[in-house]
């Protein structure tokens, strides 16, 4: 069951999510689609609700009405474990769960070997990073780029990136846009949350722009609408 | 057990010692301290507390027999269970795993005792070691809780951070589960390493009191500590573990408070 591909292209379908928490509405009727094989921005200022949209797409959020679909079977009929193996996620700030970086890689999947985890290192171009090294005493945009090999690590078929950038300088930033960038052009679907059009707009293909939790525009970056903060 | 005729202070030489709290009040008073009345009123309670408790043991050791003692029993644990429960703020039904984690250390422990014949089948030492066991098993059931909800508070983004590449809440929760449950049994395993050493700890002490060879004595409080060891390690261990349960939801999501 978990591998059954619905008649749509989708990759996620959203059908009407709300989204209340405290009697404050986070999420107001969000019906639309993400495509497989794209870079699909999710724009907004903060408090739009995007982060917990993107929150939801791997279930760490339930919405509290309405329901998303993964590659057209609700997201509730699929195991929440496999699903999350193939929804990776990288946030904000990643924190390092390991003191050494082979261990961090390895932390979704034990059974990798030392080849496989050269491999990801390489793709996230840490090639050079010793692999007894601790994780923590790396910097900011070598720590992201960690996390995503980490993520990638587990095999996902779609990776969930939560402003992955916005912590750091404008070289580790453009560091980290570098390695998305490629993942992308190699065919990984890739949704990605920002309050920042512009940078969004330079990695994906495809925009969702959210105002106070409901859907105002979607469609190309560079025509959407997005009077947002950034 | 033990002789009765030992040298236990008369009613007259309680009264003797309350001198002792006059000084203490007269301290208070030359010092401004401000706690002469506080001082007053805590001696009294401690008179009445004790005396309650005296009366009531008497009654149970004469005519309520073991059913009795039992009953007693369980009415610290349940009293225990509010006490460590209300240490855990955000940990859902904190009281409940409280009461579980205290309450099978305390029967597993007092059962062990009980079946090897260590300890006689008397409502005069069930009582009084049946205590000593609930009141560790409540430090440690409240320290273990109180850390979990502590290592929950600063390290969700980490947990959530394993429970997004797949890892089961139990394995996502391991860490912070086991630093909880080792901080809580620290001063357990402190206070068994220098038992003897800082201070002569109660049973010991008491026997002694009561005329008992201190070669005789030591061989109770070796008892004692071990069975609070192991009570100790049961009450943090399922005390926590029922707190991880209840801190994660059906889809392995970290509940939110």
């Amino acid at each position: 069951m978990p591998h059954t591909v619905g008649p749509a292209p989708e990759l996620f379908t959203l059908d009407a999510v709300s989204f209340v928490v405290h009697d404050r509405v986070v999420l107001d009727d969000v019906s639309d689609h993400i495509h497989e094989g794209h870079a699909t921005a999710i724009v907004g200022a903060s408090g739009s609700g995007k982060t917990t949209l993107l929150r939801m797409l791997n279930r760490l959020e339930e919405p509290t009405s309405g329901v998303i679909l993964f590659r057209g079977v609700p997201l509730p009929e699929l195991d929440v474990r496999e699903l999350r193996r193939r929804v990776g996620m990288v946030s904000q700030r990643s924190t390092m769960l390991t003191g050494r970086v082979d261990d961090e890689v390895r932390v979704g999947r034990e059974e990798l070997t030392d080849g496989d985890v050269d491999g990801l290192l390489e793709q996230v171009a840490l090639g050079h990073i010793e692999r007894e090294r601790a994780p923590a005493d790396l910097s900011g945009g070598e720590q992201q780029r960690l996390a995503l090999a980490r993520a990638l690590a587990v095999g996902p078929e779609v990776l969930l990136l939560d402003e992955p950038t916005s912590a750091l300088d404008q070289t580790a930033a453009a560091s980290v846009d570098a390695v998305v960038g490629r993942l992308v052009d190699a065919g990984l679907s890739v949704v990605l949350v920002s309050h920042d059009l512009r940078r969004a707009a330079a990695l994906t293909d495809d925009a969702l722009v959210l105002d106070h939790g409901r859907l105002v525009d979607r469609g190309d970056p560079s025509d959407v609408t997005y009077l947002g903060g950034g | 057990m033990g002789s009765t005729t030992a040298n236990i202070p008369s009613w007259f030489g309680v009264a003797a010692s309350a001198s002792l709290v006059l000084i203490a009040v007269a301290i208070s008073w030359r010092e401004r301290l401000g706690l002469g009345r506080e001082v007053a009123i805590a001696a009294g309670r401690a008179f009445v507390q004790l005396a309650a408790v005296g009366a009531l043991l008497l009654i149970v050791f004469e005519r309520g027999g073991l059913p009795a003692a039992f009953g007693w029993l369980g009415l610290m644990v349940v009293t225990a269970g509010f006490v460590a429960g209300g240490r855990a703020s955000g940990i859902p039904q904190a009281r409940t795993h409280a009461w579980w984690g205290i309450g099978v250390a305390v029967a597993a422990t007092m059962g062990l005792l009980l079946v090897l014949g260590v300890i006689d089948a008397t409502p005069r030492v069930v009582i009084p070691v049946g205590g000593m066991v609930v009141s560790t098993a409540m430090v440690t059931s409240g320290l273990a809780l109180q850390r979990t909800a502590d290592v929950v508070r600063d390290q969700r983004a980490s947990i959530e951070a394993r429970l997004a590449l797949g890892l089961s809440s139990r394995d996502a929760f391991l860490q912070p589960y086991r630093t909880a449950v080792r901080t809580a049994l620290v001063p357990s395993v402190d206070t068994t390493k220098v038992v003897g050493l800082i201070s002569l700890p109660g049973a010991m002490t008491g026997l002694i009191l009561a005329g008992v060879d201190p070669w005789d004595a030591i061989r109770y409080q070796i008892v004692v500590m071990y069975m609070l060891l192991g009570a100790a390690f049961m009450s943090a261990v399922l005390s926590a573990r029922l707190a991880q349960r209840s801190l994660f939801d059906d889809a392995e999501r970290l509940v939110r408070w």
